[in-house]
């Protein structure tokens, strides 16, 4: 992941922000809401992941058109009739109404995955741990634990094939089986063996001694105070503004787009712009030097 | 204890009648925000009932060990598609209990999506491997004698077929229909079934030859903190 | 007052037909600096939980330990995790959650300490043991020794005023491991946190203890400053003796008399002055022969290139190793050079992308999957990697179905008793055996070690060597790769440096530590002033009693 401004804000303005942008597209199938959403996303999408991104954009190309072209075959309404497929009508609209469906699945994923790039683990025990602690903690436990026996299970894998025991290319599916399943036996007793040292570590730093407190790294401050209000008007505006509305089946009808479209354009624009304002303000600082 | 049955019977009486009220009435694409929030709202009971049991040390580690072998378990299996995470989750389930079957699904899809990436299908994987957990925990945890390999198997690869799966293309329907029917819902049901039949050969082969040895393991351990426990 | 005071401390484990600790009394003061030594299963670790409750073992107890003048089980579990900190062996283990800032803060979370303060002491843990620059990281992409650090600094943050370190570092490389205890040192004398800790390495922690405890059998045999210690283990020929610092083995084996010296630097002082003003008769022990250089190859490896990834660095880089027939060959050097990687090339898990690799004259790549059939095998760094049954004999029969050669190589490895345990609940030196077990029973002409001596105290490690031995007579060659130069200096008959991807130098053990002036044996530090080429204890000493009786 590349630098990114809006991710060294606190957990809590991350979080809200996709939850209102994830939210938003969503609930409106406005096609002018999900071009922005779409340009939103894709932008911060690419400020994340650098060029390297682009590859990931294209990969969603294919899912936006079997998605599209497969709706029509299952949702028939609709008025102008393009051909017909096993006796049903294909429709225009339908097709319109696929596309709509697809644009919001390919942006939503799309906005999920800034969301697993910024809203990383910690910032989610960040938010949630002193809510749901016990639950928060086995998170943090099981996140340790999944690399731990990535590696052990390479290493029992690779110890039994210097004992002949390995399981290579060439075997049958059932000798892969049976030889997977001894690696994981193994791998369980490993990990249970080491769960008691765990156990006894956590007592012994007095885990149930008293009720936990929960130790957050990140601090709200005026600027993500700022930010969550910013959110919230930009929010309410694209609420109370309306003309989200649009119905493609049976008959196309686009609401007339309204101020809401622009409060969403900039509620989505919120990362794009503070990395913008960041890299303005540093070339300032260095032309001055 | 008061406040949680008060908390579910909120959830159950008010909260999920009218997410679903709610989400009926609003114009617009809601069927995935609603069938989602009502998943989430299933959910916070087991949640709440495992957070207010203030679990043991030693119960929370087990469980992690679980929780990160069930999506560790992929690694170790050379055979594309075959995961043996759902059958892991099923004998934690049956070892420790349905509640605790239950967190082990749930926090163990939640794990698993930070290694590739969370998604809309976070919270249905969730409630799958959680249920998973929580059926095969209340049918077999009290009752040893039914637990034999075999059994266990055919019911691993049910469940998975006609529960488990099922529910998993549930949450396909609701994010890229255009209109939920039940010619769709048919259609993707069917498209999933292959898949579906794979995913649960998987599982019966795993809990076949892995139930019993994994049983004993976590029996031997329970053995082994016994022994701590008493001095 | 006393910090803790044992009294009478009688304990056995539920069905042992003896007492794992018997009559204990031992007073600690405050500010102490304390190393209790003593063979695997004298009873150190079970004496050791017994200071802190949670960690107690079950079994019958009788006696009673006191922390600052109250029963310890009158403490509350509250105070008993804040004032007692307890380090174990397994860094991995210890750690609980996945960052390490999480993990410093893991335990003031648990006594609901406020978040100004976690954050004022976690700042504080972090600076003090230089953990600044990591902070932020997974701890899954640490070393061992910044695991095993992290543990010492997250168990420092709840401010305890006794440390109890159990076998610390020996999970660790020597680096690490004298990082790690000379921050433990560190602590006791810059904070006045009293110390108890356990080791097998006494070499780093020997001399700067305040007092030495010794356990045999359960029972404490002598408390006593270390260099008194020292000197009634030699009078009462314990086999702790082996266990101590190479210059107080050297001193008492020569028979000297007078105060022992604990350090290479004492040591060598005390050679200078014996011998200052005498002409040395003899100034080199027996050098083995020169190696051979027509005998035949178990292994050759020509110009061996590896790396992991694509674009990854080169991990090996033009490697050339000779390995003749029926020796035992020890690799030595630095982490991270390259050296296991090496044995992986040669069990074929790695394959270098340039280069030959040909084991008994034939090209690895011609074997096949034969290679691992009564021709190459590996024993892990962890013996723990190849169990999976529940008992040992079952793991003996997933590799040989018939009971003959499973009696056989359980004799070799001694582990006879051993086989209907399950192999988690073995001690590490018998883990380790019953792996080799495992893997004699491929009938090797090629055994590869992968730190065969990572964790193992002195008696076992002399065990293992004889265990060596005995396979070597067999005529099975050897190649082991191994941080512990003593060990090598002793045992093997080749030893190569591996550094930056290659192999420097290879020649035999007297030879080649004889030339080395800083990766060498604490004998040969301490004597080069006055010996040349001696690199083991015996070697020393042997030479101190030549000159002086050449000199009478």
């Amino acid at each position: 992941m590349r630098y990114d401004a809006f991710s060294k804000c606190h957990p809590l303005t991350n979080f809200l922000f996709f939850l209102g942008a994830i939210g938003f597209c969503v609930v409106i199938q406005h096609p002018l809401y999900l071009a922005v959403g779409g340009m939103g996303a894709g932008g911060y999408f690419l400020l994340l992941k650098g060029n390297a991104g682009w590859k990931q954009i294209a990969g969603l190309i294919p899912v936006f058109l079997l998605i599209a072209g497969l709706n029509p075959l299952l949702n028939t309404y609709g008025e102008h009739l393009l051909f017909t497929v096993f006796d049903r009508p294909y429709t225009l609209e339908a097709l319109y109404y696929g596309m709509a469906v697809a644009g919001m699945f390919v942006v939503m994923i799309l906005w999920f995955r800034c969301y697993s790039m910024v809203l990383t683990s910690d910032k989610f025990v960040c938010l949630f741990g002193s809510l749901i602690p016990a639950l928060s903690l086995l998170l943090v436990m099981v996140l340790r634990m999944i690399p731990n026996l990535g590696r052990k299970g390479k290493q029992i894998a690779d110890a039994r094939t210097c004992i002949g025991k390995g399981v290579t290319g060439g075997n049958s599916t059932k000798e892969k089986i049976a030889g997977g399943m001894q690696v994981l036996s193994a791998l369980t007793d490993w990990a249970l063996e080491g769960s008691i040292v765990t156990a006894d570590a956590m007592r012994s730093r007095g885990y149930g001694t008293a009720k936990r407190t929960s130790f957050r790294i990140y601090r709200m401050t005026a600027r993500d105070w700022m930010l969550i209000g910013a959110m919230a008007v930009l929010a309410g505006g694209v609420l109370l503004a309306g003309g989200t509305g649009a119905t493609f089946t049976p008959e196309l009808w686009i609401a007339p787009p309204t101020w809401g479209l622009a409060a969403y354009g900039a509620f989505l624009l919120i990362p794009i712009v503070l990395y913008l304002e960041e890299a303005v303000q540093w070339h300032i600082s260095i032309s001055r030097i | 204890m008061r406040k949680i049955t008060i908390c579910n019977l909120l959830l159950l009486f008010v909260l999920i009648p009218g997410t679903l009220f709610l989400g009926t009435r609003l114009s617009g694409r809601w069927y995935y925000l609603t069938s989602t929030m009502m998943i989430v709202e299933i959910m916070i009971p087991f949640f709440l009932a495992f957070e207010t049991r203030r679990p043991q040390a030693r119960e929370l580690v087990t469980l992690a060990v679980m929780c990160a072998l069930a999506v560790a378990s992929r690694v170790v299996m050379l055979i594309p598609n075959f995961k043996p995470m759902t059958a892991i989750v099923m004998i934690t389930g049956i070892a420790l209990g349905p509640q605790s079957g239950f967190v082990c699904g749930a926090v163990g899809a939640f794990a698993s999506n930070f290694f590739f990436s969370q998604g809309p299908w976070t919270p249905w994987q969730m409630m799958a491997y959680g249920f998973a957990g929580f059926l095969a925990g209340g049918l077999f945890h009290k009752r040893f004698r039914l637990r034999n390999p075999a059994a266990l198997a055919v019911w691993g690869f049910f469940t998975i077929v006609l529960v488990i799966g099922p529910l998993l293309d549930c949450c396909t329907v609701f994010t890229v229909s255009s209109r939920i029917t039940w010619k769709y819902a048919l259609a993707v049901f069917t498209a999933g079934f292959a898949y579906n039949v794979q995913h649960g050969l998987a599982c019966a082969v795993t809990l076949l030859l892995f139930s019993k040895p994994l049983l004993s393991k976590l029996e031997r351990l329970k053995r082994k903190y016994g022994m701590m426990d008493a001095g | 007052m006393a910090h803790f005071h044992i009294q009478d401390l009688t304990f056995s484990y539920p069905g042992a037909n003896r007492p794992t600790l018997s009559g204990v009394n031992l007073t600690i003061e405050k500010g102490e600096y304390v190393v209790l030594c003593g063979k695997s299963g004298s009873g150190k670790t079970s004496l050791l939980r017994h200071l802190k409750s949670v960690l107690t073992p079950y079994g019958s107890r009788s006696g009673q330990v006191l922390f600052d003048g109250t029963p310890l089980e009158q403490v509350s579990q509250y105070d008993q995790s804040r004032k007692i900190g307890f380090v174990m062996q397994n860094p991995d283990e210890q750690l609980v959650t996945d960052k390490v800032w999480h993990e410093l803060a893991f335990g003031l979370e648990n006594l609901g300490v406020h978040q100004k303060t976690i954050r004022l002491r976690v700042a504080e843990m972090a600076s003090y043991f230089g953990l600044q620059d990591w902070f932020d990281r997974e701890v899954a992409t640490l070393s061992g020794g910044q695991k095993q650090l992290l543990n010492l600094a997250s168990i420092m943050a709840m401010q305890p005023q006794v440390l109890i370190l159990d076998e610390p570092t020996s999970q660790l490389d020597p680096i690490a491991a004298s990082d790690f205890l000379n921050t433990v040192r560190k602590i006791n004398i810059e904070l006045g946190t009293t110390i108890i800790i356990t080791e097998h390495r006494l070499e780093d922690i020997y001399h700067s203890a305040d007092r030495v405890v010794v356990m045999e059998e359960g029972r404490v045999i002598a408390s006593d400053g270390p260099r008194q210690v020292g000197s009634l283990l030699w009078q009462q020929n314990s086999p702790m003796f082996a266990a101590l610092p190479t210059p107080t083995r050297v001193f008492y084996q020569s028979g000297a008399e007078g105060a022992c010296p604990l350090t290479v630097r004492e040591g060598r002082s005390w050679l200078t002055k014996t011998f200052e003003n005498r002409s040395l008769t003899v100034l080199e022990p027996d050098m083995e022969p020169e190696a051979p250089k027509t005998r035949e190859n178990a292994l050759r490896i020509q110009e061996g290139w590896f790396r992991y990834e694509k674009q990854g660095q080169d991990v090996l880089r033009g490697v050339n190793l000779e390995v003749p027939k029926g020796c035992i060959f020890a690799i030595v050097g630095g982490n991270g050079a390259g050296k296991s990687t090496t044995l992986k090339t040669i069990c074929g898990i790695c394959k270098p992308y340039r280069g030959k690799v040909e084991i008994f004259g034939k090209p690895i790549k011609s074997y096949g999957a034969s290679l691992y059939r009564g021709c190459v095998a590996m024993l892990p760094q962890d013996p723990k990697s190849l169990f999976v049954g529940k008992t040992l004999r079952e793991d003996l029969r997933e590799m040989c179905r018939e009971e003959g050669p499973i009696q056989a190589v359980a004799e070799t490895c001694e582990i006879t008793h051993l086989l209907d345990s399950h192999p988690y609940d073995l001690s590490g030196g018998e883990q380790q055996r019953a792996a080799l077990a495992k893997v004699l029973l491929t009938n090797p002409k090629l055994l590869l070690l992968d730190e065969p001596t990572k964790g193992l105290d002195s008696f076992f490690k002399g065990k293992f060597a004889e265990i060596l031995k005995k396979l070597k007579a067999e005529g099975i060659t050897i190649i082991l790769v191994s941080h512990d130069v003593e060990f090598c200096a002793e045992y093997a008959d080749l030893v190569g440096m591996f550094f930056d991807g290659q192999i420097v130098t290879i020649d035999t053990p007297h030879r080649f530590f004889g030339q080395n002036s800083f990766y060498t044996t604490a004998a040969n530090r301490m004597s080069r002033c006055v010996f040349q080429n001696a690199v083991t204890a015996e070697d020393v000493s042997e030479l101190y009693r030549k000159n002086l009786e050449g000199t009478r």
